[in-house]
């Protein structure tokens, strides 16, 4: 309870240690090379991945994600198949759910707590009192987030909140024993031109979705960036909470790049809403 | 359940108790300590002009890293008489001997803010109450988990700069800016931002950025010292060819608030090379299998902070 650390023990890099991810993405470079056509068709469930056009890549050869990005699915609403309902006086739309196989797999107790979520989804979403959102509700929140890439990191930019979160791709490894954070710590790892990032050290105060799916601190999020064509991506993200899940499950959204003329992120502090009316400019007097 | 903390929730208190002396200096073992960061009693100069340093890929002279201002802090503006003795909790040791900082205002020479004399007595109110916040407009923004704003955000703890094709990028522990370098309009006038909607571009080692669209609700400081939404500020981030330091001056022209225009001047320092202490310095050494040292920033949020000032800053 209560667990504050000033700052993070066990730092200390480990010299000699080997990474079991560097060889099979060793394996994976080659197989590239191999023709990743070829890897797609394998992989069967990519098959709609084939590139149309060149993506945009980095000097280093990787894919390059910057851009501003936004979903066009109806996630946030509720990551589960739904039919039309109100919450409070807002309509939601049906929708026909971002999981795969369709629902979420519960533990039995943590079913209850979401059916209580659910009932008290318009007081108790925590996006309601502007909470940083998670990861992945982040990514298909129905507002623009903007990718800033560089070859050690991707700086991922929430318009919501104004929130930033950095994706490593200089082969770190999680921190041992940090706070627990709203958008997690997050690693990430080229297979072929597919960014897997781990995402892991959460908090338990965040929610998946407006209808009450949640998490525990013990989350665990691996994310697949990929692009489809030059202006879309495919993100999937495994989920894993041993505290509310039964199995990891799977869930698939499209990002939209914003291609609007002068488009751009403006700050979303709605944290702030609520006492502007206190800093009044004194223009006049 | 663990309990969430953010970094900045430990930081003020741990400032202000023992707390911060048992604070561990993150640094392997294997490692050389490091320096302390050294607070400066005046201001370093750089002069503008041509940038002699690396550039990057695109052109736009490498100033990529972490970054903290070397003089002074967020709780006064200009050089106060009256600050320390504010700033004592009830019931601490009677108050220290501080050398305090010169005023980040170079000009006008006097050092203080031309304010009119009504702006001047709303900031002198705020500050008078700091302590005392009966009124919800004597609580800080930033308190409020606000972003800082321009300029006071040199003016609190370490930041990273992150440039990229098109873009600078300041992380700063309250808030992101975002500088376009990409020629855009600015925004319309109606859409007013805590950190102002910023337009630059490099000219030789200077960075200049025009900010507009600012809501003006910040604070300069705990001094209280404020601008309004009329303000036109004009930033120029002057970099030493060597990386390792610049001058931060932004010009503040409001009528609505000020006599005259004024420019407020802030010396910077790189700090991967000092230790971490939690405030100029907040990187950490990055896990990894190699022998490099790698040092990176972790998660600054504090939406959940939403209450009195900061946990513990003031009561």
């Amino acid at each position: 309870m209560n667990t504050i650390h000033l700052a993070p023990r066990g730092h200390i890099a480990k010299p000699g240690g080997k990474s079991r991810a560097s060889w099979q993405q060793r394996l994976l470079s080659v197989m590239l090379v191999a023709g990743f056509a070829t890897l797609s068709v394998v992989t069967g469930s990519e098959a709609i991945a084939a590139p149309a056009g060149k993506i945009p890549r980095l000097a280093n050869g990787k894919p390059d994600f910057s851009g501003i990005w936004q979903t066009t699915s109806a996630a946030d609403y509720d990551l589960e198949p739904h039919s039309a309902r109100r919450d409070g006086g807002q309509p939601v739309p049906t929708g026909p759910g971002v999981v795969e196989g369709g629902e979420i797999p519960y533990l039995p107790k943590a079913l209850e707590q979401k059916k209580k979520n659910f009932a008290e989804r318009e007081s108790a979403d925590p996006r309601n009192r502007c909470y940083t959102l998670s990861v992945p509700r982040s990514v298909y929140y129905p507002e623009p987030f903007q990718i800033f890439q560089r070859a050690r990191d991707l700086t991922i930019h929430h318009q919501f909140g104004h929130s930033v979160r950095t994706v490593h791709t200089n082969n770190t490894e999680h921190p041992a024993d940090p706070n627990d954070w709203w958008l997690g710590d997050s690693r990430g790892k080229w297979e072929g031109d597919t960014l897997v990032v781990d995402v892991k050290h959460f908090n338990d105060q965040t929610w998946l979705d407006r209808a009450g799916n949640f998490h525990s601190d013990a989350l665990h999020v691996v994310e697949r960036w990929k692009y489809l064509d030059p202006n879309t991506i495919e993100y999937k993200a495994t989920i894993e909470d041993k505290n509310v899940f039964s199995r990891p499950w799977e869930l698939s959204v499209i990002l939209h790049r914003h291609r609007e003329k002068n488009f751009q992120l403006v700050e979303n502090y709605c944290y702030t809403l609520d006492y502007d009316k206190y800093y009044p400019v004194p223009v006049e007097q | 359940m663990k309990k969430t903390v953010n970094f900045r929730s430990l930081r003020i208190p741990a400032l202000l108790s023992a707390l911060f002396i048992a604070a561990p200096v993150v640094a392997s073992a294997a490692e050389e300590p490091l320096p302390k960061f050294q607070r400066e009693k005046t201001v370093f100069k750089v002069e503008e002009g041509k940038w002699k340093g690396q550039r990057l890929a695109d052109g736009q002279p490498d100033v990529q890293g972490a970054w903290s201002n070397t003089i002074g802090n967020h709780s006064n503006l200009t050089q106060s008489p009256t600050y320390v003795e504010r700033n004592r909790r009830e019931g601490e040791a009677p108050a220290r001997e501080v050398v305090r900082p010169p005023s980040r205002i170079s000009d006008p020479a006097d050092g203080q803010v031309p304010f009119q004399p009504w702006a001047r007595a709303k900031a002198e109110e705020f500050a008078k109450h700091l302590l005392d916040p009966v009124k919800p407009e004597y609580i800080e923004p930033l308190a409020r988990c606000a972003p800082a704003g321009p300029s006071k955000s040199f003016m609190w703890h370490g930041f990273d700069i992150r440039q990229y094709k098109d873009y600078v990028v300041f992380l700063f522990d309250s808030g992101t800016r975002v500088i376009h370098l990409d020629n855009k309009p600015q925004l319309h006038q109606k859409v007013k931002l805590w950190n102002g909607d910023s337009r630059g571009h490099w000219e030789g080692n200077t960075l200049v950025v025009n900010v507009g669209n600012s809501n003006g609700k910040g604070r300069f400081g705990r001094s209280g010292e404020f601008f309004s939404e009329n303000a036109k500020i004009t930033e120029r981030y002057v970099f030493d060819s060597d990386q390792q330091k610049f001058l931060y001056h932004a010009t503040y022209d409001d009528p609505t608030v000020f006599t005259r225009p004024f420019t407020v001047t802030i010396p910077v320092r790189r700090v991967e090379k000092f230790a971490h202490d939690n405030w100029n310095n907040i990187l950490f050494p990055a896990k990894h299998a190699g022998k490099e040292k790698i040092l990176e920033r972790y998660e600054q949020i504090c939406t959940e902070n939403n209450g009195g000032h900061g946990n513990g800053g003031v009561r």
